[in-house]
């Protein structure tokens, strides 16, 4: 069904799933990021990490089940993913959920930007105010400031 | 085999990012107003007033924040970082609004006073989140480079919204 949105000319199903596939990326290495994120914290302080790491599986079961409806592949998680940068403390996990939930919200910003159907939309400005509260936590963890984002996702100047 | 790489931000370029349309967000970050290439970086009327409106909006949150702040010195020491990011959220979203210019005043700057006090923090939260709501609403009526900057917007404004409870 055609989005009810003019002047989104050059925008179609094959550009939004496309960008949905590369948010399914993303999730899938969020997914496995937390796994590194929570051994690195201490058990009771492990529950923000867990809550994101369910957060995320299941946006990318919600992701992978969009996919398939539109008989489009969806993108299989890698086996392993190279860290940034190696993850010995408290502080470095909170600085690699920091990065994971960054990389997640510019999947979702893309996903806004060749998106062609409202849902679509709808899909990524939720997930996308979600991820950057992630964010907030995280950098207020790991003591960076500012901890809040002016625009969450979008690329550097 | 050496393992994928994560799909981390420095991965993810303005180019990346515009890889599917050379004007894209190109037009927000030059602050570009001319008519663009790309047919679905085409605005249409009621887009560029849903745009205008959200100008509107930011104005407004922007005098909020300086409000809050004379009412509450200490608050106006705490939300600068915010403040300033409010401010770069509304010459952003002027940039992208057709027929707009950073010299644009409108009668939505007036805010009204806030709460003297500690009162003014919720106050300013509620404005914070009042704004939030507006964008993500506007977002979806919205496509291509608009559509990313007003999510983007809104999701940060929901950042702040937490850090102010």
């Amino acid at each position: 069904m055609a989005d009810d949105t003019e002047g989104s000319g050059g925008l179609d199903a094959g550009t939004e799933t496309a960008a949905l596939r590369e948010a399914l990326v993303a999730e899938h290495a969020a997914v496995w990021g937390y796994g590194v994120v929570g051994a690195a914290l201490d058990e009771g302080a492990r529950d923000p990490a867990t809550e994101a790491e369910t957060a995320h599986r299941d946006i990318r079961d919600q992701l992978t089940a969009l996919l398939d409806d539109r008989d489009a592949e969806p993108v299989r998680a890698e086996g392993a993913y190279a860290l940034p940068f190696p993850v010995l403390s408290a502080v470095d996990a909170a600085r690699l959920a920091v990065v994971l939930e960054d990389g997640v919200a510019a999947a979702w910003v893309r996903v806004l930007d060749q998106a062609a159907e409202r849902p679509a939309r709808e899909l990524a400005v939720g997930q996308l105010s979600a991820v950057e509260r992630r964010a907030v936590a995280w950098r207020t963890t790991a003591g960076q400031t500012p901890v809040t984002s002016a625009f969450p996702g979008l690329p550097e100047d | 085999m050496s393992p994928t790489a994560l799909p981390v931000p420095q991965g993810f370029t303005r180019r990346t990012l515009l890889a599917a349309s050379a004007a894209g967000l190109a037009l927000l970050v030059a602050g570009c107003t001319e008519e663009p290439a790309d047919p679905r970086e085409q605005v249409t009327s009621e887009q560029a007033d849903e745009l205008a409106a959200q100008v509107a909006v930011q104005e407004a949150l922007v005098a909020a924040f300086a409000a809050a702040g004379a009412a509450d010195p200490a608050l106006a020491a705490a939300v600068t970082a915010q403040a300033e990011q409010a401010q770069a959220q509304l010459d952003r979203l002027r940039e992208a609004s057709p027929g707009s210019s950073s010299a644009t005043s409108s009668s939505a700057s007036s805010s009204p006073a806030a709460p003297a006090g500690p009162e003014a923090r919720a106050w300013l939260r509620s404005r914070v989140a009042e704004a939030a709501e507006s964008h993500a609403a506007a977002c979806l009526d919205q496509s291509g480079a608009r559509a990313a900057l007003l999510g983007s917007i809104a999701a940060g404004l929901r950042g702040q919204d937490g850090t102010l409870a």
